[in-house]
């Protein structure tokens, strides 16, 4: 948001410096900071933000590749919670971090954290059975993923979970140290895999 | 009204071209080439190709959400998010903010629009197949709304034509469900695609072909003489190509008008009507309207073709208002914004494939395997009309796959490092058929920012269509398990409507009699000669393909027709 503050700022003091798209753009950021629907009240405390990097470090350890606090995924998490998610996500994602509070989280050892997140995953499990979630596919090149409509968010782990595999699988070092990346293929085959064959990403 | 009086002549040209897209690039690429003077008139921005695809070469950690649409855009962007993932920082700007730009919905209609030049074809699926001989006897045979005033052999040399420039990959298979036409080297299947090919035709006779894609997998001298490169297997075409590896009306039809050196195009130019001459029974301009400075013109022209987009040149037709015409120009048969179509879609099935662990896929492929139509084809009879085909394929899958597997920590982390599993899944396109209560119409009182007034669309699906969409997935499940695969689930979306398909077409539908249609057999309104509509609006019925490459072709033809029916002075 602080980026988005900033240009505002710098427009209203260059004035008439800006073309009418980004001063158009401009004004849009000003109705997404005041418009309530967007959920910008979702913040997190210190210790909140500290467990939600200590569990996408457990998702994604660093190890002879970097993990996911290497590539920013903590902070990405919270963006994307703030401007992709609803106020249903909000709760079941705090309620999520409330239950690992209670438990301490910060202070168990690494097994005692992975006792408990394996059962925060199983317990998700569940209640993901509710939403019925179902691939399905809108043409040749459009997957999209279709789920029953719920009251309640979708689950703290399930949000956690795609979100750190999300920012850390599309993470310019996460592409690079987990993936052949070939952004111009140049070619189309269909191939044999090699011994530890990784996954290409485009 | 406050004209912007530049001299006549500044304002004349041979041919007034409504649209940039598919179409009305084709129109216009065929109009120069024939030698006219041709007036191009785009109501969005300028995007100029390759210079202007500011996303197409973007790593996928440069977008600041990584391909999901933020709640922000979702509200700007509210028909186009009904799709999908159009609205992301991907492709979103070539999109059309939906806020900006509202329309009303009597019934829900998902309308999906792209005001740039090039329009929808910047990111089209590409796929393009000729409809078959008897998709335009279907409607006469059926007793279903009127006759199409041509039949395949009148398309067939344009459909030659059409296919050639834009340059596509597929296989020719001499069926007669899916004619063949003239294709570059077919792009190869992966081997649970071979096996399930073989597996459908040996145990279902059901044809299972590669899709046939207006991408370059060898591109010809044509190609290359515009800039245009072979498709580098990146599949990012909506973003855009650098390489000109797929067509567009940005990468084909508008460079080669441009050629010409006759070709002018306006840009954020709205036509709000056209003019008609109550003296000469002739259309004689257009008025627009400059999306910025609302500033009011006119340009004149002989002929003036419209290819807005079917529902856009729907709306013109009906603002288009005269003493001759007090409903809408071209509106005697009351036809005008009625019968609209589409393909409807979302309903189909997925499977998981065991087998085939040593077989993998270097290079994305911006395509997918076709199964076209086989119900109510040869013997094949059901309780329902016409029929449907499908898109799909198998894919080897990424790392997504964790999201909704159980596992975290050092192991699971390697393994999303590695391929995972096939699965295989098809989506279905079926037929629409055409029924005048399926409509759009301009509200008495609401207008846009321009003071033209907002569509209104009252369409929705009809029993046939509902009832092949319970066939579809039922054939789609049936195949998948035919083929041994497990896991096997068939969906169907209930929360789609007309216009999801984006191919919405048939709102100023070709007729051999004024009374029950728009346009006659060379597109042209059938008492306002000098106005030619070959985009979408002029369909029909629908068949159940892709439809943009039948609109080009129907645009190439109309273009030569009107052409030499100039010469003979008769426009």
């Amino acid at each position: 948001m602080n980026r988005r503050t900033a240009i505002t700022q710098v427009a209203a003091m260059l004035g008439g410096a800006f073309s009418a798209p980004t001063l158009l753009a401009m004004k849009r950021w000003e109705d997404y900071e005041q418009s309530p629907s967007f959920g910008t009240d979702f913040t997190l405390t210190e210790n909140q933000k500290l467990i939600v990097a200590e569990v996408a470090e457990m998702i994604i350890p660093k190890t002879a590749t970097p993990g996911a606090k290497d590539v920013g995924v903590p902070a990405f998490i919270v963006m994307m919670l703030q401007d992709c998610y609803k106020t249903p996500e909000h709760k079941s994602f705090l309620e999520g971090l409330g239950n690992l509070e209670k438990k301490q989280f910060l202070n168990l050892n690494t097994e005692q954290k992975t006792t408990v997140l394996k059962q925060v995953e199983n317990d998700s499990v569940e209640e993901m059975k509710a939403y019925q979630v179902q691939q399905t596919k809108m043409g040749d090149n459009e997957d999209r993923e279709q789920m029953a409509a719920q009251a309640k968010g979708l689950p703290f782990w399930r949000l956690i979970k795609e979100l750190t595999m999300l920012g850390y699988f599309t993470s310019e070092q996460g592409i690079k140290s987990s993936f052949e990346y070939v952004p111009i293929p140049g070619k189309l085959e269909m191939i044999q895999m090699k011994p530890n064959q990784k996954s290409f990403a485009y | 009204m406050n004209l912007n009086l530049k001299s006549d002549k500044a304002h004349t040209f041979d041919a007034i071209v409504v649209g940039s897209g598919m179409t009305g690039g084709m129109a216009a690429k065929e109009l120069t080439e024939k030698g006219l003077q041709v007036l191009m008139i785009e109501r969005g921005r300028e995007v100029k190709h390759i210079e202007d695809y500011d996303t197409a070469t973007k790593g996928p950690w440069e977008f600041e959400h990584r391909g999901r649409v933020s709640i922000h855009s979702a509200e700007e962007y509210w028909a186009n998010n009904r799709f999908g993932t159009l609205a992301n920082e991907e492709t979103g700007p070539f999109f059309t903010d939906d806020k900006q730009n509202p329309y009303i919905e009597k019934r829900p209609f998902d309308w999906i629009r792209a005001y740039h030049t090039g329009g929808k074809s910047m990111h089209w699926g590409r796929q393009s197949y000729r409809m078959n001989r008897q998709d335009f006897e279907a409607n006469a045979k059926e007793g279903i709304a009127i006759d199409w005033p041509i039949r395949y052999e009148d398309l067939e040399p344009w459909y030659t034509h059409v296919e050639k420039f834009v340059g596509i990959s597929g296989q020719a298979e001499g069926w007669e469900v899916l004619p063949d036409g003239h294709y570059l080297p077919a792009m190869p299947m992966s081997a649970p695609e071979r096996y399930f090919r073989e597996t459908m035709m040996k145990k279902l006779k059901r044809p299972v072909t590669i899709g046939r894609v207006a991408n370059l997998t060898r591109p010809q001298p044509w190609h290359t003489d515009l800039g245009r490169a072979s498709c580098q297997y990146r599949s990012k075409c909506a973003r855009g190509c650098p390489y000109g590896g797929y067509y567009s009306s940005l990468s084909g039809s508008i460079p080669a008008a441009r050629k010409t050196n006759r070709l002018t195009v306006l840009h954020d130019t709205i036509a709000s009507e056209v003019i008609y001459d109550e003296k000469t029974h002739r259309a004689k301009g257009v008025r627009v309207i400059n999306q910025h400075t609302m500033a009011v013109e006119e340009f004149f022209a002989k002929i003036i073709f419209l290819n807005a987009g079917s529902m856009n040149t729907a709306a013109l037709l009906l603002n288009s208002k005269s003493n001759r015409f007090p409903t809408g120009l071209g509106n005697d048969s009351d036809q005008v914004g009625r019968n609209i179509m589409d393909h409807h879609l979302g309903v189909g099935a997925n499977a998981t494939v065991e087998g085939f662990e040593n077989d993998y896929i270097f290079g994305q492929r911006p395509n997918a395997l076709y199964i076209p139509r086989f119900r109510n084809w040869g013997t094949d009879k059901k309780d329902f009309l016409r029929g449907y085909g499908y898109q799909g394929g198998a894919s080897k899958s990424d790392w997504k796959r964790g999201i909704t597997m159980n596992g975290f920590g050092a192991s699971f982390k390697e393994d999303m490092s590695r391929p995972g599993t096939w699965t295989m899944g098809f989506g279905g396109f079926g037929e629409i058929l055409p029924d005048p209560s399926n409509r759009m119409f301009l509200d008495k009182d609401k207008k846009d920012k321009w003071g033209i007034p907002l569509i209104v669309f009252d369409a929705a699906f009809g029993e046939n269509e509902l009832a092949m969409r319970k066939d579809m997935m039922a054939s789609a499940v049936e195949m998948l398990e035919v083929a041994g695969f497990k896991n096997v689930t068939g969906f169907n979306r209930s929360d789609t409507h007309p216009g999801l398909g984006i191919h919405d077409m048939g709102t100023a539908r070709m007729g051999k009699d004024p009374k029950n249609s728009v346009l006659n057999k060379f597109n042209q309104v059938h008492a306002c000669k000098n106005v030619f509509v070959t985009d979408g609006a002029a369909m029909v019925s629908s068949a159940c393909v892709n439809p943009s490459i039948t609109y080009m072709a129907m645009t190439a033809r109309a273009a030569d027709y009107a052409v030499a029916e100039l010469k003979r002075q008769n426009l």
